[in-house]
């Protein structure tokens, strides 16, 4: 398959959250600041990209010769969560730095369907390692795009007067309506 | 150390038995699951490429076991009982990967004739809008009540029409076909035995 | 018992996934295209619910504290995969519908957040009773958010015509921004109703619940 229709289509045309619906709690709970929204955009990148890759190997190499592919499931989730423990020690150690500003997202990251379900998308697909971290990394982008975008549009909205029954999630989710209305017209440029 | 201890024990302990419970869970729908798989996954190729019958070709299906040690499921049609076709799924390999296709047999025991009835896509990777136009009507018709002689894309002195542009999607799915004819001629001598048997007297 | 119906009911009303207590989006918003793909939705994670909030608690005593998560996750995947499997053998159709979203109902926060704020608390019986009323709670949700989704956006409702030949489909409804813009009037509906009836108690109207991670409680973990 063409790498660069495969990033296009993960990036805008099925775009993780507003086209997919994946990792809608993080997408709503940490996009009202974009420092926050950043942070956790590229620690779902990071985490997805691994994920998938080590899923992929567990899949292929595991599941599927001892014919336990309906085990899939309990398999993924306790490779990502182990994952995620592994990923912020070694950071705590490592990369001060990073662990700082990624650390806090981390735990969050374990339940974030996004990151299970790119990892599922990828074998449903039957994507080759390449493909599958080609997309995984595009999927994530896809994730820190929409993120970021809506915390700004999130931040302008501090000032502007609500009603207040739709303070809060109820136009956040309003205005990811209206994103992901505006990432519709990607539909069609490809296939 | 004792906590420790008991950690391992208790996780191992809680993984033991949730496996345990999901082999035996999925023992028991292991048959169930196949007969839901070919019924809709399967299925609607199956009702494609063949018109006709009276029966469910799902369920009447049998695995026969091919020269080379393969095995094959096949599906019947039938009509009051009689064997009128046969179909099953054969591979040939495409630009993106493999294609699956369902080929469909028209086939009267009595007088050993037969045709390819039909054929319906099951798989395939093709590029978008050009090779998985082997999946449009206009090329699958070309199959419908097509003689086994022929049966090669015109520049191979046949008398299909590729997908303009995606030559190598309709080679593989003229390849499946033609693969599918062989196993047919090798085992077509068994059908009548296999599914004659339900004649009524 | 007067307990054991305050518990099964707060899921009802009360505390009404995922209105009330914003919870478990994703489901919400993909799988509710039709009325029947909701409610289908609703019955698997009523039996995922249920089941881990009685496992939970019936092992609560005997789980270090440290690898609580760990065993409330192996609990939950290992009911999931059983529905996976289930569904499959007596409901192709609909896992088809369902795609991807039968094998995340593992990470949906309803599942573990029910799991660590209450069942690894609390008796079984009340465990159970909490499990069935929120998981009813919500296949509720996810089957009027459906069938209004369905009406407006089919013109059916579990499939069935309903509305004239006159009527031409509003397909914005069931594509992605419908989802959210349809949840999202939905929960502004709810807070105006809570508030209108504070405002008739004579007290003063709140903000409406907050989404952010710590009402799923697997965030302030650790």
């Amino acid at each position: 398959m063409d790498y660069f229709v495969l990033i296009i289509a993960a990036i805008f045309v099925n775009n993780i959250v507003l086209a997919q619906y994946l990792g809608n709690c993080p997408f709503i709970g940490t996009s009202k600041e974009t420092g926050v929204a950043m942070g956790m955009g590229f620690a779902v990148v990071f985490v997805a990209t691994m994920a998938a890759a080590i899923t992929w190997v567990v899949q292929r190499f595991l599941l599927v010769p001892n014919d336990l592919g309906y085990l899939q499931t309990i398999a993924f989730i306790l490779v990502i969560a182990s994952l995620v423990q592994f990923v912020e020690m070694f950071l705590k150690k490592a990369i001060p730095p990073l662990y700082k500003s990624l650390g806090i997202f981390l735990p969050l990251i374990t339940t974030n369907c996004a990151v299970l379900g790119i990892a599922i998308i990828c074998q449903r697909k039957q994507f080759s390692l390449l493909e599958t971290v080609v997309f995984s990394i595009a999927s994530g982008v896809g994730f820190l795009l929409a993120l970021v975008v809506l915390a700004a549009i999130r931040e302008r909205l501090e000032m502007a007067r609500i009603p207040q029954s739709i303070q809060g999630t109820p136009i956040a989710l309003i205005l990811a309506g209206l994103m992901s209305l505006a990432f519709f017209a990607f539909k069609g440029m490809t296939s | 150390m004792k906590e420790m201890i008991k950690m391992v024990v208790v996780l191992s302990l809680i993984c033991s038995l949730s496996g345990l419970t999901l082999a035996s869970v999925r023992g028991v729908t292991k048959p169930f699951i196949e007969e839901q798989v070919l019924t809709y996954v399967q299925g609607p190729a199956i009702k494609k490429v063949y018109t006709g019958n009276d029966n469910n070709p799902v369920r009447d299906r049998k695995t026969f076991t091919l020269k080379d040690g393969a095995e094959l499921t096949v599906f019947p049609f039938l009509k009051g009982s009689r064997l009128g076709g046969v179909a099953f799924e054969s591979h040939g390999r495409g630009y993106g990967g493999e294609i699956g296709v369902m080929v469909g047999f028209s086939y009267d025991p009595a007088s050993d004739m037969a045709d390819v009835s039909g054929i319906g896509i099951t798989t395939m990777k093709e590029t978008p809008g050009v090779g998985s136009r082997v999946n449009d009507p206009e090329f699958g018709e070309q199959f419908k009540n097509h003689p086994f002689k022929g049966m090669a894309l015109k520049s191979a002195g046949g008398d299909i029409s590729a997908v303009a542009g995606a030559t190598i999607s309709s080679t593989g799915t003229v390849d499946a076909v033609k693969t599918a004819i062989a196993t047919f001629n090798e085992i077509k001598g068994e059908f009548s035995s296999t599914w004659g048997s339900q004649e009524q007297p | 018992m007067n307990r054991l119906w305050k518990e099964f009911s707060k899921g009802l009303w009360n505390e009404l996934p995922p209105f009330k207590v914003v919870l478990g989006l994703c489901p919400v918003l993909a799988v509710t295209k039709t009325a029947d793909n909701g409610f289908g939705m609703g019955l698997a994670v009523i039996f995922v619910l249920t089941l881990s909030n009685m496992l939970v608690s019936s092992v609560r005593k005997v789980i270090p504290a440290k690898v609580r998560i760990a065993c409330f996750i192996v609990i939950a995947a290992s009911l999931v995969v059983c529905v996976e499997l289930l569904m499959q053998a007596f409901a192709y159709p609909l896992y088809q519908q369902l795609g991807i979203f039968v094998p995340l109902i593992v990470v949906n926060c309803i599942i573990l957040g029910r799991a660590e704020a209450f069942a690894s608390k609390n008796p079984i019986t009340y465990a159970i009773a909490d499990g069935l009323g929120m998981g009813i709670g919500f296949a509720m949700s996810l089957t009027v958010l459906g069938a209004i989704r369905e009406i407006f956006g089919y013109g059916t409702l579990f499939g069935v015509q309903i509305l004239g030949s006159w009527f031409k489909p509003f397909t914005f409804m069931v594509e992605a921004p419908g989802a959210f813009v349809c949840l999202g009037l939905g929960l502004a509906g709810m807070n105006a109703l809570t508030n209108w009836q504070r405002r008739l108690k004579g007290l003063d109207a709140i903000e409406g619940p907050k989404h952010d991670c710590a009402s799923c409680g697997m965030c302030n973990i650790k």
